[in-house]
C-alpha cells in the first residue's frame, strides 16, 4: 500500500471515528475528496478514461461537485476497483431485481467498511446510546441495555455476497443481544420462529428491535393477517426497514407500511427508521426518526460522505426542492469509487434530503413500449 | 372536468337520436364533411391549427412546433381519395353496410392521430360515438368535433366528446352498458379493464403498446444518399417525442456500403441537433429525463473504456448511441435511438424475432421505386419480415405517415365494425 492511500484511509478512519455527530466542514471534506480523486484517477484506468472524456481530471477540478460520478450501471460493466482484483477480501453483489448483469463492489478490506457502519447506525437507531462516539463500541455498551435483534434477512454466512446481511451482521455482533438472530432461511422467512420471538418477547415486556428488508415484512404482516396474530411490543421496540421492493410482487407506499407495523407490532411509525444503502457505496443513510423522537423521511449524509441531487435535464445540481438524481460522495468507498450516480429520485432541503423512488417502474407516457415494460429476454 | 353518468346517458341518447337522422344520408356525402373539415386544419393559418397550437402543449407535453407538426401529419392523411380507399378495401363495394348502433372510444391521447381516425371511422359507419377523452390530450379530439360541427353540424351531433378518470370505472360501465362495439387505445392493463367491463356480445377492438425499428441496406449509405437519409430517420425517430407507436428506436445499419454504419449514426446526429432547433423536444418530468439521464450516464461510461460504443448527445434534448452490440434494445423514449451495425441485412430477423409481436412498422431504405427503382433484394427482404409477424414495413421517413388504410397493428378499421 503506497503511502498516500494509507494517510487517506487514516485520515476517513480518524473522521468515521469522530462519530455521525460531528460534522465536517466543506474545506475539510474537500481535501479528503480530492485526495481521494487524485487516488482513484491514478488507479482506476476505467474510471481515468473517463474522466478524461469528461475533461474532469484531477488538476481540472477544485471541489469535490465536479469530480465525476460513476453510474451504479459501471459496476456491471465494470471492474470499478483500486487495486488488484486477486486482492479482494470481500465482494458484495446486487441483488439482480431485473433480468440484466450483476453489479460487483470489490472491497480490499472491510476495515473502513465495516467502521463506516457502526457510528452512523448507532447514531441514528440507538440515539440513547448517548451522543459519544466512544460510548458507541461494545465495552461499555452495557449487556443488560442490548435490544435483542430479530432480523428478517438472510445471515451473512447464509449470503457472503450480499451487503446488506453483511452489514446487519456487523450491527448485531456490536450492538444486539446474545438472543438476536436471522429469520430468513434458505431463501424463506422462518415465519413460525419469528411469531414465538415475538410472543416471548411480548410476554415478557423486553423491547426488540426489528431489522429488514420492506418485502419481508409485508410478507409477515400477509401472514399476521391470514392467521389474526396482532401483537403489543414492549417500548423501546424499534424497526430498521429498507428498500427491496423493486421487481418485487406488490410496492407498497411508505406510509401504508408504516400503518403496518403499527398495527400488526403495536410498534409507532415514529420508532420505524428507513435504512437506504446500496451495493455500490459504504456509507448508508437513515431517516432521523429516532433521533428526532418523531416520524420523518429526512435523511442525513454522515461527516465522511454527501449527497448532491442532480437535475437530469442538465446534469448539474438541483435547486434546492426540486426533484433530481441522488449522486453520493462517499469517502469509505476509498478502494472502489467515491463518487456514485444513482439511479434514484431524491430531494434536497437545507437539513438533508428524501429518498422519493427509483427511476425504473415510473409512469411513461405513451403508448410506445419502454425499457421497463418489453416482455423479452 | 369529469362527466357524470347521467351525462353519459344523455350522450347516449342524443347521439344515437341524431345518428337515425345521419343514417339517411350518403357515405359520399359524410366522407366531404370530414375531408373539409381535414382541409380546414391543414392550412397554415388556420384557426383550429392555431388554437390547437395554443391549447395542447400543456396537457400533451409537447412544444408548439410539435403540435404544428401533428396537425399537418393528422389531417393531410384525411382525404376523399383516402376515406374512399379505406371504404372500398375493408367494406367492398357495398352500397348498403351498417355500422354498430354506438361505438364507445377510449383514446390514449399520445399521439393526435389514432384518437382522430377512430372518431372519423365511426363517423364513416353511420355510427353514434360515445368518446372518451385521455388525460393526455383533451384537445385534438374536442376541437375536431368542434370544427366539424362548424362544416357538418348533424354530422358532429353523432359524437359526444366526455372526460373522467380511468379510475371512475363506473363511468366507463355506463358507456360501455349500451356500446355495440368499443374501440380502445392504451397499456395492457386498460385494454383488459375495459374488455372485462364490456358488453360481451359488444365487438371489441383494442390497441395495446407497440413500437417501430428501421434497417438501412448497404445500398443506402453513399455520401449522395447519406443526408437526406439521415433527416428522413429523424423525422420518424424525433416526431411525437417518440411517443407514437410508429416511432423506431433503434436502426440497424447494414456494414459494406461506401459509408460505415458509425457514419450513419453521426449523420443522424446531425440531423437530430438540425430538427431540435427547429421542433424542438416537449417538456419531461422528472422521471422521464431520470430515465434518459441513467441511459446516457450508463454508455458515456462505457463510451469512454469500450470503442465498441459511441454517443452523440444534445442539450437535454436528443440522444444516439452507437453499440455494435446487436442485441436490441428498446430505448427509454423521448428521442433516444440506438444504431447498430448489421454484417447482412438478410441476418436482422434473429435479432428481431424475440420482439416481432411487439413491432408495429419497421422502416426500411433504401425501399423506394420512385428514387433508387425496385431493389429485388430489399423487396424479398421486407417478405421476410412481414412473415416475422410485422404488419407495416415502409420507406424510412414514411414511418409516421401510414395511409388511412393500414392495417392498425394487423387488423382492419373498419371490417369487424360492418355488418
Amino acid at each position: 500500500m503506497n503511502k498516500t492511500v494509507t494517510d487517506i484511509q487514516r485520515r476517513v478512519l480518524a473522521l468515521i471515528w469522530r462519530g455521525a455527530n460531528a460534522p465536517t466542514t466543506d474545506a475539510d471534506f474537500n481535501e479528503l475528496a480530492q485526495a481521494t480523486f487524485a487516488f482513484q484517477f491514478t488507479r482506476n484506468a476505467v474510471y481515468r478514461a473517463y474522466c478524461e472524456r469528461l475533461k474532469l481530471t484531477p488538476s481540472t477540478t477544485s471541489h469535490w461537485k465536479e469530480i465525476p460520478a460513476v453510474p451504479t450501471s459501471a459496476f456491471k460493466d465494470f471492474t470499478i476497483t483500486c487495486f488488484p482484483v486477486a486482492e479482494a477480501g470481500a465482494e458484495f453483489h446486487t441483488s439482480g431485481t431485473t433480468a440484466d448483469k450483476t453489479g460487483k463492489h470489490l472491497l480490499k478490506t472491510s476495515e473502513l467498511y465495516d467502521a463506516a457502519i457502526r457510528p452512523n447506525f448507532a447514531a441514528h437507531l440507538l440515539p440513547e446510546l448517548g451522543r459519544s462516539p466512544q460510548q458507541v463500541c461494545r465495552d461499555s455498551h452495557n449487556d443488560n441495555e442490548r435490544l435483542p435483534m430479530l432480523i428478517l434477512t438472510p445471515s451473512p454466512e447464509e449470503a457472503p455476497h450480499s451487503s446488506l446481511s453483511h452489514m446487519i451482521g456487523v450491527v448485531m455482533k456490536e450492538f444486539g443481544a446474545t438472543d438476536s438472530g436471522f429469520y430468513v432461511e434458505r431463501g424463506a422467512l422462518c415465519v413460525e420462529r419469528l411469531v414465538h420471538a415475538l410472543r416471548e418477547a411480548e410476554q415478557a415486556r423486553q423491547p426488540v428491535f426489528l431489522l429488514g428488508t420492506a418485502f419481508a415484512f409485508v410478507h409477515f404482516f400477509d401472514h399476521c393477517k391470514q392467521h389474526d396474530l396482532k401483537f403489543k411490543m414492549a417500548g423501546g421496540s424499534r424497526v430498521m426497514e429498507t428498500g427491496g421492493f423493486k421487481g418485487r410482487i406488490r410496492e407498497m407506499a411508505k406510509p401504508d407500511l408504516y400503518v403496518l407495523f403499527e398495527r400488526w407490532l403495536g410498534v409507532p411509525s415514529a420508532r420505524v427508521v428507513n435504512e437506504y444503502g446500496m451495493t455500490e457505496l459504504s456509507t448508508q443513510f437513515y431517516d432521523q426518526t429516532l433521533r428526532e423522537d418523531c416520524q420523518t423521511d429526512r435523511k442525513l449524509a454522515p461527516p465522511w460522505s454527501r449527497v448532491l441531487i442532480i437535475d437530469p435535464n442538465t446534469g448539474n445540481e438541483a435547486k434546492e426542492g426540486k426533484h433530481g438524481l441522488i449522486r453520493v460522495f462517499d469517502l469509505a468507498n476509498l478502494w472502489s469509487a467515491m463518487c456514485v450516480q444513482t439511479e434514484d429520485i431524491g430531494v434536497a432541503y437545507d437539513n438533508g434530503f428524501e429518498i422519493l423512488g427509483r427511476t425504473a417502474g415510473a409512469e411513461v407516457r405513451g403508448c410506445s413500449l419502454n425499457a421497463e415494460s418489453i416482455p423479452i429476454r | 372536468m369529469s362527466a357524470t353518468v347521467e351525462q353519459i346517458k344523455e350522450a347516449i341518447q342524443h347521439t344515437r337520436e341524431t345518428r337515425k337522422r345521419v343514417l339517411h344520408r350518403s357515405t359520399d356525402e359524410i366522407i366531404g364533411a370530414l375531408a373539409q373539415t381535414a382541409r380546414n386544419w391543414i392550412e397554415p393559418a388556420s384557426p383550429w391549427r392555431r388554437r390547437a397550437v395554443e391549447q395542447a402543449p400543456a396537457s400533451t407535453g409537447f412544444s408548439t412546433q410539435m403540435i404544428n407538426e401533428a396537425v399537418t401529419l393528422t389531417f393531410e392523411a384525411l382525404t376523399e381519395d383516402a376515406f374512399e380507399t379505406l371504404l372500398r378495401r375493408e367494406v367492398g363495394d357495398r352500397r348498403q353496410f351498417y355500422g354498430p348502433d354506438l361505438i364507445a372510444h377510449f383514446l390514449a391521447g399520445n399521439v393526435p392521430p389514432p384518437s382522430i381516425n377512430s372518431i372519423c371511422f365511426g363517423l364513416l359507419l353511420k355510427s353514434a360515438n360515445i368518446v372518451k377523452l385521455s388525460a393526455h390530450d383533451p384537445v385534438f379530439p374536442a376541437l375536431f368535433v368542434e370544427s366539424l360541427r362548424e362544416v357538418d353540424a348533424e354530422l358532429a351531433d353523432c359524437v359526444a366528446v366526455l372526460d373522467w378518470r380511468r379510475e371512475e370505472t363506473e363511468l366507463a360501465r355506463a358507456a360501455l352498458a349500451d356500446a355495440d362495439a368499443v374501440i380502445a387505445y392504451g397499456d395492457d392493463d386498460t385494454i383488459t379493464e375495459l374488455r372485462r367491463l364490456a358488453r360481451t356480445d359488444a365487438t371489441f377492438l383494442g390497441y395495446g403498446h407497440k413500437l417501430g425499428l428501421a434497417l438501412v441496406g448497404r445500398e443506402a449509405m453513399t455520401p449522395r444518399a447519406l443526408p437526406a437519409l439521415a433527416e428522413a430517420a429523424t423525422f420518424d425517430a424525433s416526431v411525437y417525442d417518440q411517443q407514437g407507436c410508429l416511432s423506431p428506436h433503434a436502426f440497424y445499419v447494414e456494414e459494406g456500403g461506401e459509408l460505415s454504419p458509425c457514419e450513419f449514426a453521426a449523420a443522424l446526429a446531425g440531423a437530430m441537433a438540425a430538427y431540435q432547433a427547429r421542433v424542438p423536444r416537449g417538456q419531461l418530468t422528472v422521471e422521464e429525463a431520470a430515465r434518459i439521464a441513467k441511459l446516457r450516464g450508463a454508455y458515456e461510461f462505457r463510451a469512454a473504456a469500450d470503442k465498441s460504443v459511441a454517443l452523440w448527445a444534445g442539450p437535454a434534448s436528443w440522444l444516439v448511441i452507437y453499440e455494435e452490440d446487436p442485441m436490441f434494445t428498446v430505448s427509454c423514449l423521448n428521442r433516444v435511438v440506438f444504431v447498430k451495425p448489421i454484417k447482412h441485412l438478410e441476418s436482422a430477423p434473429q435479432f428481431i424475432r424475440p420482439f416481432a409481436s411487439n413491432l408495429s412498422t419497421v422502416g426500411i431504405t433504401p425501399m423506394n421505386p420512385a428514387l433508387s427503382g425496385v431493389n429485388e433484394r430489399i423487396e424479398t427482404f421486407a417478405t421476410e419480415l412481414t412473415k416475422l409477424g410485422v404488419n407495416r414495413v415502409c420507406p424510412i421517413g414514411r414511418m409516421q405517415r401510414p395511409p388511412l388504410w393500414w392495417y392498425h397493428d394487423g387488423r382492419p378499421n373498419l371490417a369487424e365494425l360492418v355488418r
